[in-house]
Order: structure tokens, then C-alpha cells, then sequence
């Protein structure tokens, strides 16, 4: 384990070129390029509000606002979940020919939907300021460590699934339905307490719950986030990438000969 | 290098490595099928590598060696770890740069500099280790301004050069290669050469898979030759080598996986310069000086042996001198040690310089392959010999399928031709003269008249 770390960071670069090449790639010949980014999120968020504010009405107060702040945290993940899961598969020649630690993989491909997710911030922030709610310092002090430890949450999940994915390439197509499904098991068109009592519990073994009430208490409430709870998806966060890790390394020695 | 004298410093240590391959019969990679049909989920285990162990001390050149399939590419993936082993271990101490696949991560829309970076990341270089290289890698492909240019406006030449030139300036301490040498044109594959000389003089452990004997000769220090899975020889590369086309030859008669077989035997021929095509493409320098200072040239293996070649001109007497546009007759006497199917039979003819007058084949004309199981003779009839006079040497062929040598007697025989004529060129040309009907014969000059005939 200390060795792969450890063989990773000397392979850093790799990751860094690799994320370069996906962002720049990402939205090439298109007419708006990387305004995209900025365009996309607002399109969804635009989509959603006319269903849930029109159709679907609810009693929450600034419901775009509400919705925003949680979306956009969700699309990162999601992406790493269903892109994740392809991502050395996707790969696969550079990985039958030659050798790199594998892990480098959906690192990067976590850390660019990464990047792509703070870019994103960029028009989340302009929202939230345009919407009256005023941050806490110490709430947007809070606010890196909430995606930092989404970030490693998301990276140990698409470790895991991009390895069982290259056994088993139904994987790719039931993620689909499971980000789907996983969408809806997480508050984020709705409110926690909307949840029926006797299934909370269930309800808040979902590690993204909590990250989004997190975001939610910085960016919507203005406020900080509990911390009790913060402090249980720090720990979630690094048993997953743990977990990633072991199950990754694992799989990987037959990545050359499965793919 | 030096201080392999001392104590030598192991950088690649392989031990009892076994490496199995399922080779699946109906294979399902999707739930559905594993899970309707995972009886279907039978498989045989092929054993690619049956318990190899060898070490490497720092600094060696080594070559690996077999015929197609006899796990040498599998024991280099190991030892880059992009396979693991079933059993045993591999060690390998420092950086590890492999030449098996050049250009990777290439972006076609990208340009040649930026590529340089993505490629060299890929081994595991930081980014100051490559802005250090970054100048010695644009000068060693020579691609000039080129650099600047999206690599998709590269000819596939370019872009070769441009991956290989990374490659090779990785500094690696083991440095693995499958097959690469042919890269870019003759100028290039020399520089790619001296290239690796010089990386290997400079303490870099060396481990390359090729077909090319003669590169591995000229580059490697020990020569492994590895036959189902385990090691057969191991040792100086001449007599690794040797003791590999011996065998090969052999494995030959037996006819064992015979396509296989020859192709890989065609390839090994091909390299020695020793191919069917030496018929058609004249004589190598070597082989012009080595005729030139009388020697003999022939080779094969030896199943059929030519073992006498008579020559007769057309009056039907024995005779090495023949004037010319007489007819000429050979005839060529072979014994068998061992019966052959599918012979091909030849014949070349060389003026004494090397250059390839004429050379052709029963295959080559569209005759039936012969089994020969007796010793006997074959004969071709020229009815008009007619080239310029001269001395000319007439190798003939005993031929194996797509033309493996059995006894390939380049030298066999040499003939002199002569002529009252002095005409130049190389063959002289069926031809008549039609003279100036209104011109006059100038008596003064009548003898000198006479050469035209």
C-alpha cells in the first residue's frame, strides 16, 4: 500500500497530463467550448426548477437555490460513478502495452470531473451571492474539506467499480440505473425530512446525504455545517478510498490479460 | 559496467515464474451470461511459462530468443509488470522503461512538443525531468520545427521517431524492448542503434525480444533462448544462436506446427541475408567479396545435397567455356539423406562482380512441388547462352515450400563465355542490322567493317 502511494506520486505528472488532456478534449469542436461548463449546469438546473417549482411544487423557500448547491456536488459524483466505471476500459491499450501504476486511471479521471465540478463552483457562488444568502466565513472555510472529502468518496467508489467493470462489463449499463436510483436516495431534490421516519436510518447510511446537508448548511442556510456528521464522512470518505484501494489492487493484475 | 567485475549488482531477478493463460471456450463477460450458462465457463489453462528463473546483473545486454508463442513477450510483460505471475516472483530494481509501445497516449491534436510531455509522463517522469530532456528528445528526432505541428499532420514516420526519441531518453536503469529497431528509415534505424550502444555503455541493464539474431549479436552480451515455456540455452549469443537455428532446422523435419514453422525459419533466413530472394536481388557485399576472394558460399539444411553439377555446351561436350549464343545444358545431381516433400528447384546466375544476371525457380514458373525421396538430378537447357563474354559464376537451389534453403550452392560452378565480338553490356540482345540501302561500302575501311555481324 505505502508502495503504491508512494509510486503514484512519482507518477504524478501522468495524472496531470491525463486530466489536461480529458479537460481540453472534453468540449473540443464545439461552437462554445468550454463555456460548456458554465452552460451545462445552469441548463440542468433550469430543467429541474421548471419541474419541481411548476409541477412538482413544494413549501421550500428559494427552491433553485436549494436545488443548485446539492446538484452540482451530485453531478460530480455521479460522473465518477458511471464515468469512473469505464475509465480503464477505456484505456485499455495503453494498459496492455505498458506499465504505469494503474490507480493512475480513475484518479485522474476523478480529479478531472474534479476540476470540472469547482469550475462549476464558479457559477455557483454567483448564484448563491445573487440569491441574498450570505456565507459564514467559517462556513466557507468548511466548504473545501466538504469537497475534499467527497472527492476521496467519489475516488474510492470509482476505483472499485472501474476494476469489477473490467470483469464484468454489465456493470457499465446497471450503474446507469444505480446513479439513478441513488439520485433519488439522496436529498437533493427534496428535504431530509421528507424521508418517512422509520426508514431514516437507512436513509443516512448514504454517505452523500450528509455531504449534501453540508453543502447545503454553507451555501443555502449560511451557516456551518453540523459537525458530528462532517466528521462521520470524513471517516466514510477514507474507508472507501481504503477499501478502493485494497480492492483495486487487487483486481488490477489481471487487468492486461481480462481487458 | 565495472563494477559488475566486483560483485554483480542484480537488476532483474526472475525466479520459478510460472505463467498460466485461460483460454476460455465460450467466454461471457456479462452477468447474464456468467450467470445462465456457468457451466459454459469452461477453460483450459495454457502454460505460457513453466518455472523460469534467471537473473540479470546491472549492465547486461540480453537477448530473448524463440519462436513465435514460446513465452519470450509474456517474460517481458512480467518484468514490466504489466502481467503478474501465477507463482514464483520477479524483482526488478529501478526505473523501467519499455519499448513496447511506442507513442503512447499520443494526442493527434496535440503538438509534438505536448505530446512529449503526456508520452514521457507515462513513464513515470516528473516534470522537471522532462523540461531537463526536453531538447535532447526534439534533436534526436530530428523533426525540427515539426515540433510545433499537431502530431495528427505527422507522416507515420515522424511520429515513430518522435516516440521512439522519448523512449530512448527516459535514462532508464532497465531498459525493455520488443521488436522496435525498425523504426524510421535506414539513417534512423542507425542512430537508433548506436543510440542503444551508447545507453548501454552507459550502465543500463538491457533486455530485448527479437526475431533479428544479428541485432541481438551486435547489441547483447548473453543471448536466452526460450522453448515451451522454459529455458533452452543461455549463454554467449553466437552460440545460443547457433545452437537455435540448428534447431530450428530440425524442428522443421519433423514438421511440427509447420506454418509456424515457416515462417519463423523464413524470418531467421531472411535476416542472415540467406533468403530465396538473394536469387533475385544479386549478392550482398559480403558475399561479392567473399566470391571475389574464391570462396565458396552455400547453405542449407542439408536434407538433399547437390553433388555434382555438369555442364555441356551444344555440341554436347563437357565444357566451361562457351561461346556466345550457344546452347548450354546443366545438369544437376543431388542425393537424399531424407525424403522431402514440397522441393522447389533453382538455379542463379551472377557475373563476377555479384550482380544478379538471372535467377528463377520451379516455383517461381509454375511447376508442380516435388517429393524427393531418391537421389537423382534435375537439368535446364539454354538453347542460346547468350551473355556478353565474361566469367560468370551459376548457383543452383534445393528449395523447401516458400523457399526454406536445402542446399542453396551459390557458387557452384563458373563458366567463361567468349565472342569474337566485343560488345558491351551485360546480355547480348537477339538482334539483326539493316544497312543504309543508298550508302556505299567504303572499301578503305574493310576490315574494320567486318565487326559488324
Amino acid at each position: 500500500m505505502r508502495h503504491t502511494i508512494k509510486e503514484i506520486y512519482k507518477y504524478r505528472e501522468m495524472i496531470f497530463s491525463l486530466v489536461r488532456k480529458d479537460l481540453r478534449g472534453r468540449y473540443k469542436g464545439s461552437v462554445l467550448g468550454f463555456l460548456w461548463t458554465f452552460i451545462n449546469p445552469l441548463l440542468q438546473l433550469l430543467v429541474y426548477n421548471m419541474v419541481f417549482s411548476m409541477i412538482l411544487r413544494n413549501n421550500i423557500e428559494k427552491f433553485y437555490l436549494y436545488l443548485f448547491v446539492a446538484l452540482i456536488p451530485w453531478m460530480f459524483f455521479s460522473a465518477s460513478l458511471t464515468g469512473g466505471a469505464v475509465s480503464v476500459i477505456s484505456q485499455k491499450d495503453l494498459i496492455k502495452k505498458i506499465y504505469f501504476p494503474r490507480e493512475v486511471i480513475p484518479i485522474s479521471y476523478v480529479t478531472s470531473c474534479f476540476v470540472n465540478m469547482l469550475l462549476s463552483f464558479i457559477v455557483v457562488i454567483i448564484v448563491v451571492v445573487a440569491s441574498g444568502v450570505t456565507p459564514t466565513i467559517l462556513g466557507l472555510l468548511c466548504l473545501p474539506i466538504i469537497m475534499v472529502v467527497e472527492y476521496l468518496l467519489a475516488m474510492g467508489i470509482a476505483m472499485i467499480v472501474s476494476a469489477l467493470t473490467v470483469y464484468l462489463r454489465d456493470l457499465e449499463h446497471i450503474l446507469g440505473i444505480i446513479s439513478m436510483a441513488w439520485m433519488y436516495a439522496t436529498p437533493i431534490c427534496y428535504s431530509a425530512d421528507m424521508c418517512p421516519e422509520k426508514y431514516r436510518f437507512l436513509f443516512n447510511l448514504n454517505p452523500m446525504t450528509a455531504i449534501v446537508g453540508a453543502y447545503r448548511a454553507v451555501l443555502y442556510e449560511g451557516g456551518v455545517p453540523d459537525l458530528s456528521t462532517l466528521l462521520v464522512s470524513v471517516a466514510l470518505g477514507i474507508v472507501f478510498l481504503f477499501v478502493g484501494f485494497v480492492v483495486f489492487g487487487k483486481l488490477q493484475k489481471n487487468f492486461a490479460e481480462e481487458l | 559496467m565495472s563494477d559488475v567485475v566486483e560483485k554483480p549488482v542484480v537488476a532483474i531477478s526472475v525466479k520459478d515464474v510460472t505463467k498460466k493463460f485461460k483460454v476460455y471456450y465460450d467466454k461471457g463477460t456479462s452477468l447474464k451470461e456468467r450467470a445462465l450458462f456457468w457451466k459454459r465457463n469452461r477453460h483450459e489453462d495454457r502454460t505460457v511459462l513453466n518455472g523460469i528463473s534467471l537473473e540479470i546483473p546491472q549492465g547486461q545486454a540480453v537477448g530473448l530468443i524463440g519462436h513465435n508463442g514460446c513465452g519470450k513477450s509474456t517474460l517481458l510483460k512480467l518484468i514490466t509488470r504489466i502481467l503478474y505471475p501465477d507463482s514464483g516472483s520477479v524483482e526488478v530494481k529501478g526505473r523501467v522503461s519499455s519499448l513496447l509501445e511506442l507513442g503512447a497516449g499520443f494526442h493527434p491534436d496535440l503538438s509534438g512538443r505536448e505530446n512529449i510531455y503526456t508520452n514521457a509522463s507515462i513513464f513515470g517522469l516528473s516534470k522537471e525531468e522532462i523540461d531537463r530532456r526536453l531538447n535532447d528528445i526534439i534533436e534526436f528526432s530530428e523533426l525540427g520545427d515539426f515540433i510545433d505541428n499537431p502530431v495528427r499532420t505527422y507522416s507515420s514516420g515522424m511520429y515513430m521517431r518522435l516516440a521512439f526519441s522519448v523512449a530512448i531518453n527516459v535514462d532508464a536503469d532497465v531498459l525493455l524492448v520488443d521488436e522496435i529497431l525498425a523504426v524510421g528509415d535506414t539513417n534512423f534505424q542507425t542512430k537508433c542503434f548506436s543510440k542503444m550502444q551508447e545507453i548501454k555503455a552507459s550502465g543500463t541493464t538491457i533486455v530485448i525480444v527479437s526475431h533479428s539474431l544479428s541485432q541481438i549479436e551486435q547489441i547483447c552480451d548473453r543471448s536466452i533462448w526460450i522453448h515451451g515455456g522454459v529455458i533452452k540455452g543461455d549463454g554467449a549469443p553466437v552460440d545460443v544462436h547457433n545452437n537455435y537455428m540448428e534447431f530450428m532446422l530440425k524442428q522443421r523435419q519433423n514438421n511440427v506446427s509447420l506454418a509456424q514453422m515457416t515462417e519463423e525459419v523464413m524470418r531467421l533466413m531472411k535476416d542472415k541475408e540467406n533468403t530465396t530472394n538473394a536469387l533475385k536481388s544479386g549478392m550482398t557485399e559480403e558475399q561479392r567479396d567473399s566470391v571475389q576472394a574464391g570462396n565458396d558460399l552455400r547453405w542449407g539444411s542439408k536434407e538433399i545435397e547437390i553433388t555434382k553439377v555438369t555442364v555441356t555446351d551444344g555440341s554436347g561436350k563437357e565444357s566451361k567455356f562457351i561461346d556466345v549464343g550457344d546452347a548450354i545444358h546443366f545438369k544437376v545431381d543431388y542425393k537424399v539423406n531424407t525424403p522431402m516433400r514440397d522441393i522447389v528447384f533453382g538455379i542463379g546466375i551472377y557475373r563476377k562482380d555479384g550482380l544478379n544476371i538471372y535467377g528463377t525457380n520451379t516455383m517461381l514458373e509454375g511447376y508442380d512441388r516435388y517429393y524427393v525421396s531418391e537421389d537423382g538430378s534435375y537439368e535446364i537447357d539454354m538453347p542460346e547462352y547468350c551473355l556478353i563474354p565474361g566469367r560468370y559464376i551459376v548457383g543452383f537451389s534445393i528449395e523447401y515450400g516458400q523457399g526454406i534453403p536445402v542446399d542453396y550452392w551459390k557458387t557452384a560452378v563458373e563458366i567463361e563465355t567468349f565472342s569474337k565480338i566485343a560488345d558491351v553490356g551485360t546480355v547480348r540482345l537477339k538482334h539483326t542490322w539493316v544497312m543504309p540501302e543508298n550508302a556505299q561500302i567504303d572499301e578503305a575501311d574493310d576490315e574494320d567493317s567486318g565487326s559488324e555481324v
